[in-house]
């Protein structure tokens, strides 16, 4: 099946999120799009999937032009999409999740769930993917999640697979098997188009590059016939970053330390974990997803209260403080899960950009909160981090995700506390983006502020860590020095092969 | 004492009051799942009492007045809709206009109808007779509980396990549930949450309307106004409280029914009715503090 955008234009309000875009998707190719976050590639995607107006263009399917009035037209025709945030029911199983909206049905339309596991069990053998069809979905794991989701298209036939962000979420492993998995789609003819923005993904797996960058298409070639670099520049409209430089390593005192604690788990309980993060250095927490990170950020920022153990700040004990008055104290905190934590989506982008400043003098009269400073400051905000927004007034909703998270970084590290609490801050940020979050997060540490960032990416972890703690079953696995910090050795700690590695102090 | 309270006329009276409570329950429960706010349930049922009565008097047969109850129970189940669905209108400020809306229309046709205020009581409104069933007439303790109750009971029983399964099994069930849990992805996969939830509305209507029937023309063959007397809300704590699992439901509705039946028959003893009136509330109050004791256990 080949499809063929022509003219693609889109606006929300005053801003053109899709503008003028023409591209052909070929049967048998894997097409990658790349671009910054808010570049539009969703947008364009979501277009060919009817789920937003065109203001302009066409879609033609094997040379007949089509329109469509709702989603349910574009999957009939063979469109099939994996959004980056998951479309599941949580409490439903598997194989309930795969066919609602597509189900078999028998006598008085009960589902034939029969019918719908035979006719599932062929097109998954023959593409290699396995998965208890009976398990609920809310158990699964991230990676088990996409599978669902990719089982929900090749149910439906889909010719056209449309994947946004796929690998964001994923372990090398997963990765591995997802690309494998592809691989043996397009072998089958399939077309699949591959929204992302991590460049070596492409190179390995691409066999034709898009590039779009605000809302325009820059360029569309085979693989063969650019460069890494190339595409590089055009995602950036620049050259790209220069790697970083640091400054020297000059641990001051100890502005974060915990002692022995413990918190109780899903999976029963976490720790005991001791540690010191100390001003001007970041401390990195590594780990694979799920080894007690989440419960120890939850623990030091006052949203779980710990089993036992102490959390001090400048020797001040916390853990029978709430979250504002630690936040008084010293602490900011960057959230991983920007739609529920971190930003407060149906409100505005300056009250987002003021929680927790209601307080302040600066933004209120009297009782009352001063709106013109409250826009004042979130404007310096979207200006100095080059947020792609219709301006202070929008709604946070309308922003893309990386641009959702520059508002939350902005926000959390304007406050220059002592301590900053960074729990995966690039997830699924464009390359700009993370530079500039990463620039950020060393300037903190260059001005003598302690940053404990907590990344299941051991890239940024690599990055940006003077030291580095590998947490592996709710514990700490190992301490390993920034600078003579190897992947494997990380690795290894990452992987429960920690004992037979001697510490390093 | 105790002989006077727990006799075979207490047990026997318990379906009576059950009955209701379940029905309406299981509407709720259709809603609540399919993520439907619906706290009406009180004028859903008052409405279906009063239509009962109605058509029973203008046919002569409590069958077409069960008919009359479900076609204003899904009257009621449309105007929730519209409003709520089609107009956006916030789920419990629609209840409650609901619910006013129930009692002050009953009142109005009952005059306007009937030429009555407060009750109405004609011979010429049938009711449902006692079913005896043939076998299970004969065992003991449960023979009078299971036998010899009207059919709305057998047909409230017969209604447990048909919503359970619809809603495991059938494609609108399926529905139904992702509508309540994720509707973004229910609107991706190509399928209307609200056009979903309208056919929750529907059945709860149906289900609220023999709620009121069973009131109206079954345990008794007359109408007073309110007389729905607060079960549409004893069935949204039901369902909240089982977060519309039909199977523990029926459980929670025996025990309110039962409950309810007691606190009537403690009334015959010359306790004050004020008092007595009170009895299912606690019991709903207790209900809540012991459910939300056992989920914090649960979670430790």
């Amino acid at each position: 099946m080949r499809v063929a955008l022509s003219g693609i234009t889109v606006r929300f309000g005053e801003l053109m999120a899709v503008d003028d875009v023409s591209l052909t998707i070929e049967p048998g190719e894997i097409h990658a799009i790349l671009g910054e976050n808010g570049a539009g590639k969703t947008t364009l995607m979501n277009a060919l999937f009817g789920l937003v107006r065109l203001a302009a263009g066409t879609i033609t399917i094997d040379g007949t032009e089509r329109r469509w009035s709702s989603p349910q037209d574009a999957i009939r025709a063979g469109l099939g999409m994996v959004h980056q945030h998951f479309m599941l029911q949580d409490t439903m199983t598997v194989l309930e999740n795969i066919v609602l909206c597509a189900e078999p049905v028998g006598r008085l339309g009960f589902v034939d769930f029969a019918t719908a596991r035979r006719r599932l069990h062929e097109k998954a053998e023959t593409h290699g993917i396995s998965l208890p069809l009976g398990r609920q979905v809310g158990a699964l794991s991230v990676g088990e999640k996409q599978v669902v989701e990719i089982l929900k298209l090749l149910y439906r036939d889909a010719e056209v697979l449309i994947l946004d962000e796929p690998t964001s979420v994923l372990t090398p492993e997963e990765k591995d098997r997802l690309f494998s998995v592809l691989r043996s789609f397009r072998a089958e003819g399939k077309a699949i188009v591959l929204i992302t923005h991590k460049l070596d993904e492409v190179m390995e797996s691409a066999d034709r590059v898009s590039v779009m960058r605000g809302g325009r298409l820059v360029s569309s070639s085979p693989l063969a016939a650019t460069s890494k670099e190339r595409i590089g520049r055009e995602i950036i409209g620049g050259e790209l970053p220069s790697p970083r430089t640091r400054g020297e390593y000059r641990p001051g005192e100890t502005v974060l330390s915990v002692e022995g604690l413990r918190i109780a788990s899903r999976a029963g309980s976490v720790g005991p974990i001791s540690f010191e993060v100390r001003a001007g250095e970041i401390l990195g927490i590594a780990g694979v997803s799920g080894n007690g990170q989440a419960e120890l950020v939850q623990a030091l920022v006052g949203l779980k209260r710990p089993l036992s153990g102490e959390i001090a700040l400048f020797g001040r004990r916390l853990d029978t403080l709430d979250i504002a008055a630690r936040r008084r104290i010293g602490m900011s905190y960057i959230p991983e899960d920007r739609q529920r934590t971190g930003l407060a989506l149906a409100a505005t982008v300056s009250e987002n950009a003021n929680a927790g400043r209601e307080d302040a003098r600066a933004y209120t009269r009297g009782p009352f909160l001063n709106r013109a400073a409250m826009a004042r400051f979130a404007r310096g905000l979207i200006d100095r981090y080059r947020i792609r927004v219709a301006g202070p007034h929008a709604r946070a909703a309308t922003m893309s995700g990386g641009n959702k998270q520059k508002l939350v970084v902005g926000r959390e590290l304007a406050r220059a506390t002592p301590l900053t609490i960074a729990e995966n801050p690039t997830w699924g940020v464009d390359i700009g983006a993370m530079d500039f979050i990463h620039g950020e997060l060393m300037r903190m540490r260059d001005e003598g502020h302690a940053v404990l960032l907590v990344s299941t990416e051991l890239d940024e972890i690599l990055a940006l860590s003077d030291r580095i703690l590998v947490m592996y079953e709710g514990r700490i696995a190992g301490e390993v020095a920034g600078r003579e910090a190897d992947r494997e050795r990380i690795g290894r700690l990452m992987t429960s092969r920690a004992e037979a590695l001697p510490e390093v102090a | 004492m105790l002989d006077l309270l727990f006799d075979s006329s207490f047990a026997a009276s318990v379906p009576r009051f059950v009955t209701p409570i379940l029905l309406a329950a299981l509407g709720g429960a259709l809603c609540e799942r399919a993520g439907v706010f619906n706290i009406a349930l009180e004028g859903f049922i008052l409405v279906g009492a009063f239509f009962a009565v109605l058509g029973s008097y203008f046919t002569g047969s409590p069958w077409f007045g069960a008919l009359a109850a479900i076609l204003a129970g899904i009257g009621m189940g449309l105007i929730f809709a519209e409003f709520n669905l089609r107009r956006g209108g916030d789920p419990i400020v629609v209840s409650i206009a609901i619910n006013l809306l129930a009692a002050g229309l009953t009142t109005y046709l009952l005059r306007a109808i009937f030429d009555v205020i407060g009750a109405f009581t004609d011979p010429n409104i049938v009711g449902f007779r006692p079913i005896k069933v043939p076998v299970i007439e004969s065992i003991p303790l449960l023979g009078p509980i299971l036998s010899g109750q009207p059919i709305l009971f057998y047909v409230a029983l017969a209604a447990v396990p048909a919503v359970h399964y619809f809603l495991a099994r059938h494609r609108l069930g399926l529905r139904m549930r992702a509508a309540g849990e994720n509707a973004a992805a229910l609107q991706a996969g190509g399928v209307s949450p609200q056009k979903v939830r309208l056919w929750a509305l529907v059945a709860c209507g149906m289900l609220c309307g023999l709620a009121g029937a069973q009131l109206s023309i079954a345990n008794v063959s007359l109408f007073v106004e309110n007389m729905s007397a607060g079960r549409g809300w004893i069935a949204v704590v039901a369902v909240l409280l089982t977060r519309g699992r039909p199977l523990p439901l029926f459980l929670i509705a025996v025990i309110f029914g039962a409950v309810d039946s007691f606190s009537f028959r403690v009334q015959g003893l010359g306790l004050a009715q004020q008092f007595t009136d009170m009895m299912p509330y606690l019991a709903t109050l207790l209900m809540l503090v012991g459910l939300s004791w056992w989920r914090r256990r649960q979670e430790v």
